[in-house]
């Protein structure tokens, strides 16, 4: 609390609006998500779901094959769906905190009225929950390296391979999730249910579980359109760079991944700003901003 | 089997055990009702009138099988609320002010149809009584309304359909007109006298706050504050008791600064008095012994420098019951500026 | 007005309320149609990204069946989950519970009829998921016999829901907890009940103890049933898993009955019943 305040004070902060609304969604995220005061809370949300799911995977490759664990086909499954939790909680954690925000705390209109820059304090909020779930991330890879034999070891890691694309990665899915978050203001009745429905749809067309490319040919494009999809096969080619035997986007190699992602990053920021005004503008046109679906 | 009243209890007793985090000091119970002892006739309308936190609530929730009493009896209908549970729920209702019970995606007729099926009726039967009783209450044209989409005053309505729905013996209405504007208060009133008319010897109890709605509705009524039972008789009786009393109600402005040892109380002849502080003025609500203590009264306010807005001599209301018995005004115990 | 109302009393009455609180939920399910979309794709993408990992994996075309059956099943779990275990804790922030405890008949009729209202709804996301997934992934089944297949599930549903009913009390006990204990059950009994695996995978021991959620019984003995050409997939023959589900049926339903009756009490005496109210 006093190294924030002390952040707050700093003139960098004080002069710009932007970068404090960011802090402030970044702090006000993180006291909100990181509410372990009920150790249920934290097993629940960040060990025993996320290991539950992995091991749904790992067992049912089990039953497939004798002895599968280990295999570069497994590490790209077992990294996949770990990772992707990242990847979920940024693109759809903007609408979530969008319909919180409204319908949960009810503070919709005192932050709107506030002197704040929305986009930033939304974006801030997003990235609290993407740090936040790196907690739980790094919980489930060292577990598969213990019990499932996942071949991640400390020193073979591309860490800058993997800050690198992780930043560009932050910056186009947190984008992505402003878009999204931008699309809920704009719906009542559904806006519970449009997190976890494009949730459930982006884990699909992203191929974090399984290649793209086993995708019906007419699903491919939307799966190439997402950020996540690069972001993905980077991490797991810096989590693992040798061998490179089983990857999702075989016929691209690092660098070219790397530019379309930075490429991406630019794009979808360029374009969450301009569907964020516009989507604030139709919200307060209609109405909707502090709409309560009273479910 | 019929049982010579209504309701009966004898020295009922409800103690909550306050749970969760507390300071060191803090009380670790709190009494709602501190030995209640009634008996309500059967047929009419008795009324419970009280503040809020009075235990009117309580006692209701004990009558009608939701609550045990932590000591003491109570019988409905002759039964024990302890353990005639079944047989009671059979006889009884009870709708509450502020209720957003039924399901919201359901219709008005539907919801109705639901609650009276919970209740055993047939299907013909509780289709013939909700058209009744919605062209009674002058919701017909809503039937098929889904009830999300009803107003605060046509939702209420709906529960007081719900509840008579089920055509019970005894009734329990906890603060049915809370949050109702007026002329919805006014139908739910009215329609209560007319069901009361057509069948007399149904009994309703009725708690509430608003002493014009006690007034209007009651057969009889009791006072309860703070889990206790001051007084019980006609509304007519009890503002006979005052009676005697000459009641005025004074606005001043400014109400001056009271020289010491002189205040109003001590003036001969006060012997109650409410003060409210409105924004542009302040309401003297006094009891004399009669008129001739008034002069006293003026000469008193004169002497403090206060400017008399108003004067006016009314006649007793239930207000001045409670304020003889509890010592202060009944809106402000409820914390409701008057 | 002036006829008296005729009430019915017994087991007239328990069907009764049975239905009454059925409805909403039946008339809900079309009424609330857009939901329904939502609820199935859902399930839908899930089911789908697992049929894929199969694939990819190289597993025989039934594997991708049992993803199905594994994505349809989930309405079921989530629909205890949430519409039956959270569903007395809802029912009382909103005013509800008091009138179902208020009317005469057992609170157990009000809950069965949540468990039928449930079933309805649940089975149109299940056949919803099974029918677009199966034309999707071009899924055969080979049924060994029907009326089996009706009694294990018909059997499986009432243990299921028994289930349910006890979640709901114990719930309602627990008040906001509730929330993150539903959470807590979700993905967790998705792995130890098999429901995108056969349970045997896990072993005897997790297989037994997993057999508590009637689901991983049920789906097991299911499997054996949709897919009979498949040798070696179930964890116990499936008449030995229909009696066990008839037991556990039997003793989960008791348990429903007893637990509603002690929160009643527990709920009288401490007037946690009526908590939320002025």
């Amino acid at each position: 609390m006093a190294m924030m305040s002390r952040i707050f004070a700093s003139p960098a902060v004080r002069r710009s609006p932007a970068l404090r609304s960011l802090l402030s969604g970044l702090w006000l995220g993180w006291q909100i998500e990181t509410n372990w005061a009920n150790p249920i809370v934290f097993i629940t949300y960040f060990i025993a779901r996320p290991v539950a799911s992995l091991t749904i995977l790992v067992v049912m490759y089990s039953v497939i094959a004798q002895d599968i664990l280990g295999t570069p086909f497994f590490a790209y499954v077992y990294l996949g769906g770990a990772l992707y939790l990242l990847a979920g909680q940024i693109v759809v954690g903007v609408s979530w905190v969008v319909i919180e925000d409204r319908e949960h705390y009810r503070v919709a209109k005192q932050i709107y009225t506030a002197p704040v820059n929305s986009y930033a304090y939304l974006l801030g909020r997003g990235i609290a929950r993407f740090a936040v779930s790196v907690l739980s991330v790094s919980i489930t890879i060292p577990l598969g390296v213990l019990v499932f034999r996942l071949p991640v070891t400390w020193s073979a890691i591309d860490f800058p391979l993997l800050i690198v694309s992780t930043l560009l990665g932050l910056i186009a899915m947190a984008a992505l999730g402003v878009i999204i978050g931008s699309y809920t203001y704009q719906i009542t009745r559904q806006a519970f249910s449009v997190g976890d429905t494009l949730n459930g749809v982006f884990y699909l067309l992203t191929g974090a579980v399984f290649p793209i490319e086993l995708l019906p040919e007419v699903l491919r494009p939307l799966g190439y359109l997402l950020p996540s999809t690069y972001w993905l096969e980077l991490a797991r080619r810096a989590l693992i760079p040798q061998p490179v035997a089983f990857q999702a986007i075989s016929s691209l190699n690092t660098e070219t991944l790397l530019a379309i992602l930075a490429g991406m990053a630019v794009v979808f920021a360029v374009l969450s700003v301009v569907v964020f005004i516009w989507s604030m503008r139709l919200a307060k046109e209609r109405g909707v901003l502090d709409v309560e679906t009273n479910y | 089997m019929t049982a010579n009243y209504a309701i009966e209890t004898y020295d009922l007793k409800r103690i909550y055990k306050i749970r969760g985090p507390k300071r060191k000091d803090d009380p670790a119970e709190r009494v709602a009702l501190g030995g209640v002892s009634l008996q309500v006739a059967r047929g009419g309308l008795f009324g419970l009138l009280g503040p809020n936190g009075a235990g009117k609530t309580t006692l209701i929730k004990i009558l009608s099988t939701l609550l045990l009493p932590s000591s003491g009896r109570a019988l409905v209908d002759g039964l024990d609320v302890t353990k005639d549970v079944t047989e009671i729920r059979r006889r009884i209702s009870m709708v509450s002010g502020g209720e957003t019970s039924g399901f919201g995606l359901l219709t008005v007729e539907e919801n109705l149809w639901m609650f009276a099926r919970f209740y055993g009726l047939e299907n013909a039967d509780a289709k013939r009584r909700i058209d009744e009783m919605l062209e009674v209450v002058g919701i017909a044209d809503r039937r098929r309304t889904k009830i999300a989409d009803l107003s605060t005053g046509l939702r209420q309505k709906m529960n007081f359909i719900r509840g008579f729905i089920s055509d019970p013996d005894i009734i329990f209405l906890d603060e049915p007109t809370l949050g109702l504007d007026v002329t919805a208060a006014r139908d739910v009133r009215e329609f209560v006298k007319r069901w009361l008319r057509q069948n007399p010897d149904r009994t309703i109890l009725l708690t509430t706050h608003y002493m014009a709605e006690a007034d209007e509705l009651c057969d009889r009524l009791a006072i309860i504050d703070s889990g206790k039972l001051l007084v019980e008789d006609t509304p007519a009786g009890l503002k006979k008791r005052v009676q005697d009393e000459a009641m005025f109600v004074l606005k001043v402005a400014p109400l001056g600064k009271p020289v010491e040892g002189d205040r109003i109380e001590d003036v001969p002849g006060v012997q109650r008095l409410a003060v409210t502080d409105h924004d542009a003025h302040v309401e003297l609500t006094m009891a004399l012994t009669g008129e001739d203590a008034l002069p006293g009264v003026l000469a008193h306010l004169s002497r403090r420098g206060a400017g008399l807005v108003s004067l006016e001599k009314r006649e007793p209301t239930l207000e001045d019951v409670f304020i003889q018995l509890v010592g202060r005004r009944l809106t402000e115990a409820a914390g409701v500026e008057a | 007005m002036s006829t008296r109302a005729r009430k019915a009393t017994g087991i007239t009455l328990f069907w009764r309320i049975l239905w009454a609180r059925a409805y909403p939920r039946i008339v809900g399910a079309w009424r609330e149609k857009d939901w329904l979309f939502f609820e199935t794709v859902v399930p839908l993408g899930t089911t789908a990204g697992f049929v894929f990992v199969y694939r990819a994996a190289g597993a025989p075309p039934e594997f991708a069946g049992f993803a199905v059956l594994g994505g349809a099943m989930t309405a079921f779990w989530l629909n205890v989950l949430w519409a039956m275990g959270s569903q007395l804790y809802w029912d009382k922030d909103g005013g509800n519970l008091e009138l179902y405890v208020l009317s005469p008949g057992p609170l157990m009729a009000i809950l069965v009829g949540m468990a039928v209202g449930g079933i309805f709804m649940a089975s149109v996301r299940a056949v919803t998921v099974i029918v677009v997934a199966s034309l999707l992934f071009n899924i055969s089944y080979q049924v060994s016999s029907l009326p089996l297949l009706i009694l294990v599930f018909l059997v499986t549903m009432a243990a299921l829901y028994g289930l349910g009913m006890i979640f709901a009390s114990v719930f309602l006990a627990s008040g906001r907890e509730a929330w993150h204990l539903a959470n807590l059950l979700q993905e967790p009994i998705y792995l130890v009940s098999g429901f995108y695996f056969p349970v045997s995978a896990l072993g005897f021991w997790v297989a037994t103890f997993a057999s508590v959620i009637p689901l991983t019984l049920g789906m097991d003995a299911i499997r054996q049933i949709i897919f009979s050409t498949q040798s070696n997939i179930g964890f116990l023959p499936v008449e030995t898993e229909l009696i066990l589900l008839c037991f556990l049926a039997v003793i989960l339903l008791a348990l429903a009955w007893y637990s509603l009756r002690k929160l009643e009490e527990i709920g009288r005496r401490d007037g946690r019943l009526i908590e939320r109210r002025r």
